[in-house]
């Protein structure tokens, strides 16, 4: 039941990234070389690689995992073998703490005994500009839920908290666990278009993972289909 | 390839003014990440060290040596047989008892104006000195007390009925609280869902209360069963002759008069084997459950019928009667009392000394407990069963290591060393410490572990420095941090029998005081120390009580 | 009864200080030698002897007091064996006829100096190295206000169905005596005894307090106790209506004791204190304060004393309850636990 990511080099449509690039920009983005993580007994394999402010979105079928390399990448699930570099460091050998990357979980994104406030200034090595938040705030039509405790808020106002934290942090790598599972049509297009304005204008590399066709066209350079190796 | 925006302006971590040095605060928070792990290996030292010196100390003098014949002996087979025997049956009774008050506390919308008050009586009596209990249930239920006559002929207080009674008075409010707690994080969904299923309530019962409960009931019966092997003032006061004698309570005899350290060296081992492998085990059976406990809210319960709800009411009205009788059989002794004999001075003085000593032996063991509980943190994330279990044997062996011992051993390991006339009071009040541990432990261990589970991921992405994760998590722990250390500041205002040995008579306590008074046949003044000690007793439930709920409002509504 | 095992205590020692710093003022404190003493709590608690014999005392000496309290007698005896050569203690006080045989087999004391000849003749004193300061008789105290026939003898409260309390022999000095009694009267027949005496036994208690706080409170018709135990209740509390009773075999009685630690090294100031412990001063103190009885004839006291029963003594030597006293435990306790 493994499952394959091809290199992304293969995958990618022909004409976005020049033979000679690709080369010399990977070694600055991200490689993920023969990385096999074992979940509850089964076997996965992954191989990709980004580039630079490059944004990826991965799809597939539910169980297929998906959450798992992120989760990996991040540093929640340990790695039997294969390879993780960033800018040419390992990834691997970092603790979870140490990495440079912002991760969006599917759920508990946040602590639901502090504020939204509160919430949203945590994850910066100083104090986070409060206008900056404010109107991320106002652009993702969340502005008048910040004062409130995350007990009061939907699902989806949850989500857009964690998603405007997630963007607006330092981490150059920003990994997102089905971010706009829980939004309605609308809010859903104004969610991925801010998301992939601000992951544009602040140089991020980022991974999507989404089951929306819709979501990977907004934002994403490219798109991967994650498979198991049975179906291949 | 997306052209890389390369106006510095828009790049976000300049316009917040991120600088990506650390601040100084995060020099200190590093420094103190860096001591940690010697702080906790230092706990873990601590406590192991204080018990293996305690028993170097019975072994050391006089070559105190094991006696594996007295394991054969009638007599010590028939104390090993009694100490289960009382053990297994008051854990049993105290948790049935607690049950149906956990739920009509949890599901009669009438009780919920009353629920506070009764919560706050149940850690009062919880924590209520055996010295003042057993004088209140002998008012009561004694050869001439007030209920006795309803009682059939043969009633006698003393022996296995008078151990129950003092232990399910004691033990039941506590499996009350902590059943009660556990309802109360049954979330929402579950009923909803329940109900939305057409479960019937016995269904809802065994599929929504059952498994959130049955994880608690467990560690509750072990926790239960352990405090009931190991009693002694109870046990002392009323077994009412040496056939009901509990092997905490041989040990002390055999200390005492004979001094007999071989005796006691080998009780003290079966004792500890015993209770260490029974509450092992139980605590290997009943893991803790995970539940979200921000996310239940209380809009949606479902009622019980008339019959249950009545019989659930009628016994939740029975408990509030029991528990307040033995505080209110006071009362008549304090009237006899004349003010102008007492000393209001000493009952000052000593009223003091007992709230400085359990203040700092609850400071110190509260630093100790979260010390002792990052490992097991640890092990528990990493799903490394074994290595939590065996952390948390360590730092909560206190509950089965006999306190008697523990006292006895150090005692005559540091007299010949030490002048404990002077220094006594540093060991009273680690020994105090490290006795407290259990109880502290139990207590914050599943919400700690609880906030692993829901946020150690998050907290690890944030990249979250030292001093931000203690304010991300103690907003969390804030209401059991509090809950936990006034537990652990009212069971060190009982403490007589450390103080026993380590006591000063310059710093006498409350509870010595009324040993004092009782020994000089002052029992009215002893009867006024012992109210004081209980009225301070409950006005620290109340402090905290009121200093926890305010909060805990707050959250409910948000939830 | 100051020697009972459970006795806690509830020193406030401010009088100690006070008198210490009055002291402090008048005279140069480096010039005074101290002598420790080993005690037991309710002999320095405020109500106990105490604080008026170390004022006393000083006041004679130019020595300073420093009394350091244990729980109870055999805590002194038990400190004392721990600590060996290393003690602090220059005299062990409050020891009773059960522990001197152990004490002195330990070698943890040294004969003594003074001239005992005035003790009462009736305690027929010859021992060269301990100093009996008070005695009692252990015996069974009612209330003679619901009691009007009261036991005569033993053997008759034995085999009454009156309710009995009385003490663990294991923890507790009266619980002991009443060992020793039942030992004194029957023998190689106590165990039968004790099995008919567990059949109206409310309960055994740990100490002294408990039984007496239990009585007092109804709890019993007879609670095993001291014959001054009355003189108690109508020095302290004007009430005469409980009374000590006399039995026909003799009862068995308890001497307190006080004896010079063998590493003290201030033998002369210990030898002056021991003598002082039975000056007329300050044994017209000693039984209204520990409540025992004076071991000189001359001692002035309340005239309860003169109204209390005054016994046949019987019982053993040291020596013996030092050899028995296991053998008579595990007799005791498989008979009262069955």
């Amino acid at each position: 039941m493994a499952d394959t990511i091809k290199p992304a080099s293969i995958i990618a449509p022909s004409g976005t990234i020049s033979h000679k690039t690709t080369v010399h920009t990977l070694s600055q983005g991200l490689i993920v070389d023969q990385l096999k993580v074992v979940l509850d007994g089964y076997p996965l394999h992954y191989d990709l690689a980004l580039a630079p402010y490059e944004c990826l979105a991965i799809q597939g079928k539910s169980g297929v995992g998906k959450s798992t390399l992120l989760h990996t990448l991040a540093g929640f699930e340990t790695a039997k073998s294969g390879q993780a570099f960033w800018q040419g460091q390992d990834l691997l050998a970092l603790p979870a703490h140490k990495r440079p990357i912002s991760m969006l979980f599917q759920e508990h994104n946040l602590f639901e005994h502090l504020s939204v406030l509160a919430n949203l200034r945590l994850g910066f090595q100083s104090q986070p500009d409060i206008r900056l938040i404010q109107q991320a705030a106002e652009a993702l039509d969340i502005a008048d839920q910040l004062s409130k405790q995350p007990t009061e808020l939907s699902g989806g106002q949850r989500q857009r908290i964690g998603l405007i934290r997630t963007l607006l942090r330092p981490e150059p790598l920003i990994l997102l666990d089905e971010p706009f599972a829980e939004l309605d049509q609308d809010t859903r297009r104004k969610a991925a278009r801010w998301t992939a304005d601000v992951a544009r204008k602040n140089n991020k590399t980022l991974i999507l993972v989404t089951h929306q066709d819709e979501d990977a066209e907004l934002i994403a350079d490219r798109t991967l289909q994650l498979k198991a190796s049975a179906e291949q | 390839m997306r052209k890389i925006a390369n106006n510095p302006s828009l790049n976000l971590s300049q316009k917040l003014g991120l600088s990506q040095k650390q601040p100084s605060s995060s020099l200190l928070s590093r420094c103190l990440s860096r001591c940690l792990p010697l702080a906790v290996g230092a706990a873990y030292g601590l406590i192991l060290l204080m018990t293996g010196l305690a028993f170097y100390g019975l072994i050391g003098f006089d070559q105190a040596r094991l006696q594996p014949e007295l394991l054969v002996d009638p007599y010590i087979l028939q104390i090993l047989g009694f100490s289960l025997e009382q053990s297994i049956l008051s854990a049993l009774f105290s948790v049935a008892l607690a049950l149906p008050i956990a739920r009509a506390l949890h599901f009669i919308p009438q009780l919920q104006a009353s629920k506070p008050a009764f919560l706050s009586l149940c850690l009062l009596s919880f924590v209520m000195p055996t010295l003042v209990l057993i004088t209140g249930l002998v008012t009561l239920l004694g050869r001439s007390g007030v209920i006795t006559p309803l009682l059939p002929d043969d009633w006698n207080l003393y022996g296995l009925n008078g151990i129950l009674i003092a232990h399910i008075y004691l033990n039941t409010p506590l499996a009350v609280r902590v059943l009660s707690q556990q309802m109360s994080h049954i979330p929402d969904s579950s009923w909803r869902l329940a109900q939305q299923l057409g479960l019937s309530r016995w269904q809802q019962f065994t599929h929504v209360e059952w498994p959130a409960l049955k994880p608690s009931l467990l560690m509750l019966l072990g926790f239960i069963f352990v405090l009931c092997f190991n009693s002694f003032s109870v046990v002392l006061a009323l077994g009412g002759g040496p056939g009901s004698t509990t092997l905490e309570v041989a040990i002390y005899q055999a200390l005492k008069y004979d001094f007999n350290l071989s005796e006691a060296l080998t009780l003290a081992w079966l004792q500890f084997t015993l209770a260490g492998l029974i509450f092992a085990l139980i605590a290997r059976m009943g893991k803790l459950n995970w539940l979200s406990a921000d996310t239940a809210s209380q809009r949606l319960q479902p009622r019980l019928s008339t019959l249950s709800e009545w019989i659930h009411q009628t016994l939740y009205g029975l408990a509030w009667v029991i528990l307040l009788l033995p505080i209110l059989a006071l009362l008549p002794a304090v009237f006899d009392a004349s003010i102008a004999k007492l000393n209001i001075n000493s009952l000052i003085s000593a009223a003091g000394y007992s709230l400085a000593l359990g203040l700092i032996a609850a400071l110190i063991a509260m630093t100790l407990a979260w010390l002792l509980l990052i490992p097991i943190r640890q092990a528990s994330l990493k799903r490394q069963e074994n290595r939590r279990i065996i952390y948390q044997w360590l730092a909560t062996h206190s509950l089965v290591a006999p306190a008697m011992v523990l006292s006895a051993g150090l005692y005559i390991l540091l007299l010949p060393r030490i002048d404990l006339d002077r220094w006594g009071m540093v060991w009273l009040i680690l020994i105090n410490s490290v006795l407290l541990l259990p109880f502290i432990i139990a207590q914050l261990k599943p919400r700690l572990l609880q906030f692993d589970q829901q946020y150690s991921r998050l907290s690890e992405n944030l990249h979250l420095n030292f001093t931000q994760k203690i304010q991300v998590i103690w907003p969390f722990v804030r209401p059991i941090t509090l809950g936990s250390f006034a537990l652990a500041l009212l069971l060190a205002l009982g403490d007589v029998a450390v103080f026993s040995i380590f006591g000063d008579s310059h710093y006498t306590t409350l509870p010595w005081l009324i040993y004092g008074y009782a020994g000089s046949y002052r029992m009215a003044e002893a009867a006024v120390a012992s109210l004081i000690l209980l009225s301070l007793c409950a006005l620290l439930v109340y402090l905290f009580e009121r200093n926890t709920s305010a909060k805990n409002k707050r959250k409910s509504t948000h939830g | 009864m100051k020697t009972d095992l459970t006795r806690k205590n509830l020193t406030c020692r401010k009088v100690f200080i006070a008198i210490g710093l009055l002291f402090a003022s008048l005279q140069v404190q480096a010039a005074k030698s101290e002598l420790n003493i080993y005690t037991y709590d309710s002999f320095v608690s405020e109500w106990g002897p105490g604080p008026q014999l170390k004022n006393i005392f000083e006041a004679q000496c130019d020595c300073s007091l420093n009394f350091i309290a244990v729980e109870d007698g055999v805590s002194i005896l038990n400190r004392a064996r721990i600590e060996g050569k290393k003690t602090k203690a220059d005299v062990l006080l409050g020891l009773d006829n059960a522990l001197i045989e152990t004490a002195r087999q330990q070698a943890l004391v040294q004969p003594h100096s003074i001239d005992v000849g005035h003790l009462s003749p009736s305690l027929n004193w010859q021992d060269d190295t301990f100093v009996p300061f008070d005695y009692g008789y252990f015996a069974f105290i009612y209330d003679s206000n619901k009691i009007k026939k009261p036991a005569t003898s033993l053997a008759q409260l034995i085999h009454s169905d009156a309710q009995v309390i009385y003490q663990d022999p294991r923890t507790s000095t009266p619980g002991q005596g009443l060992m020793t009694w039942m030992k004194a009267v029957y023998g190689d027949q106590a165990a039968s005894q004790w099995q008919t005496l567990a059949s109206h036994t409310v309960t055994v208690t740990k100490g002294w307090w408990e039984a007496y706080s239990m009585f007092l409170e109804g709890g019993s018709d007879y609670v095993l106790s001291y014959t001054t135990s009355p003189a108690y209740h109508v020095i302290a509390e004007e009430k005469t209506h409980y009374k000590a009773a006399l039995f026909d075999e003799g009862h068995v009685a308890q001497v307190e004791v006080a004896a010079i630690s063998r590493y003290s090294d201030k033998k002369e100031l210990a030898n002056q204190f021991l003598a002082f412990l039975i000056s007329p001063e300050a044994q017209s103190i000693i039984p209204v304060t520990n409540w025992m009885l004076p071991v000189i004839d001359n001692a002035e006291l309340p005239a309860a004393f003169d109204q209390l029963i005054e016994p046949k003594t019987i019982g053993f030597s040291p020596e013996v309850l030092a050899e028995k006293r296991s053998a008579w435990l595990r007799e005791w306790r498989q008979a009262a636990s069955r």
